[in-house]
């Protein structure tokens, strides 16, 4: 399954970004956030991962992690369920140029150790 | 001479009955089981540059360098740059991403996510999970519209007839950029509402559909303007077709002033 979703995350990871909206200031950096997941919004156009992360200075801030759209999510076996609330969660990011807390999402780890999407790079 | 006679007026007015149903679209339609299979989930193959076979510079729709050689007029040729500069400094918005008006023919030839392909004896459907979008291509035996009776519209109106395993089809009743909401892709191709296009679909095999597209626009081109477009078959059996609400959740909407797509925190709030 890992592997899976490794492959899918490269297909998806691509259309996501014509699918809907144009570029719209995601860097090519990647960033790592890690934090507690507060919804999964599995919804069209895009799918958004509410991540509520703890910054240096010890403040929640919330994070907007923009994914594919529902549809090509749920054709590649991705659930509403794949990012449960309350879920601890890694993710690896392309991160907003402004510095905003919004990412395009590259990959995840779960608390299990399970990974969602490009996790190792490949 | 009689005999002669009397055939000759026979032959002519035989021809005059038939003559209308030798003109584009007038043909008997087929029935079910002389037509093609294309059931199933389709996707467009390659990227959205809607024409590839001219594109210059590497990449997609949105890198910059990117652009497409429609034969354009002049005047065409500069509202083309003017939009590639613009999506090179990331405010040439997309209609679409407002999810409120169709994307038009010929770009829903050109879109992401799946596809279905309906074939009936008297009509074509092409049905598009994003959007979502619909066409019709009438391929009951009428004629296309008088000119006075197209206004011109996202998708226009098209008519078709079957040549063998091939649908062709001619669209008519464009309106092109008139209003400047309707686009054939992110880099800023547009027509005119003087577009017309015939487009000839067929299987080039099992799993790959090709619909050829000559593109034909007195104010926009010089010359008419061909293009492929592929879809392939997903291989998986029993697949979706979703639902797509492009509405539900929209957290990209454009800035009217600026033209920039904006990203929404959860609250609605700006992000950028």
């Amino acid at each position: 399954m890992r592997s899976i979703y490794k492959f899918v995350l490269v297909a998806v990871a691509g259309v996501m970004a014509f699918a809907h909206h144009s570029g719209a200031g995601f860097s090519n950096d990647t960033s790592e956030i890690s934090g507690v997941v507060k919804e999964f919004q599995f919804k069209n156009p895009h799918s958004w991962i509410q991540v509520m992360v703890t910054d240096a200075s010890g403040k929640a801030v919330e994070w907007s992690v923009e994914w594919g759209s529902p549809n090509q999510l749920a054709r590649e076996g991705f659930r509403p369920s794949t990012f449960p609330a309350g879920a601890k969660v890694t993710m690896k990011v392309h991160p907003m140029v402004s510095g905003a807390p919004v990412a395009g999402f590259i990959g995840a780890k779960m608390a299990d150790g399970t990974t969602v999407g490009k996790w190792n790079g490949d | 001479m009689f005999r002669t006679a009397t055939s000759f007026r026979l032959a002519v007015g035989f021809l005059i009955l038939i003559g209308p149903c030798l003109s584009f679209g007038q043909t008997t339609p087929a029935s079910f089981d002389k037509l093609p299979d294309w059931s199933g989930l389709w996707s467009m193959m390659g990227g959205t540059v809607f024409d590839t076979a001219s594109q210059t510079g590497k990449g997609g729709v949105l890198t910059h360098g990117v652009r497409e050689h429609p034969p354009y007029t002049a005047a065409y040729e500069k509202i083309y740059a003017e939009h590639l500069a613009r999506r090179d400094e990331d405010r040439f918005p997309d209609v679409i991403t407002n999810c409120g008006v169709p994307v038009g023919f010929p770009r829903i030839m050109n879109l992401p996510d799946t596809y279905e392909f309906v074939v009936r004896p008297d009509i074509f459907y092409i049905v598009t999970e994003n959007g979502p979008n619909t066409m019709r291509v009438y391929t009951d035996g009428r004629k296309l519209p008088a000119k006075e009776d197209t206004w011109g519209t996202y998708t226009g109106v098209s008519v078709g007839h079957w040549e063998g395993d091939t649908l062709v089809w001619e669209t008519v009743g464009l309106k092109g950029n008139r209003d400047n909401d309707s686009i054939l892709d992110r880099t800023g191709v547009v027509l005119s509402d003087a577009a017309r296009a015939t487009t000839r679909m067929r299987k080039i095999n099992e799993n790959t559909l090709e619909a050829n597209l000559v593109i034909e626009d007195s104010k926009a081109l010089t010359k008419p303007w061909n293009v492929t477009k592929r879809f392939r078959k997903s291989a998986k059996p029993f697949q979706y077709m979703y639902d797509y609400g492009c509405a539900e959740n929209q957290r990209n909407p454009v800035d009217t002033v600026t033209g920039k797509t904006l990203m929404l925190g959860a609250d609605g709030k700006p992000l950028n």
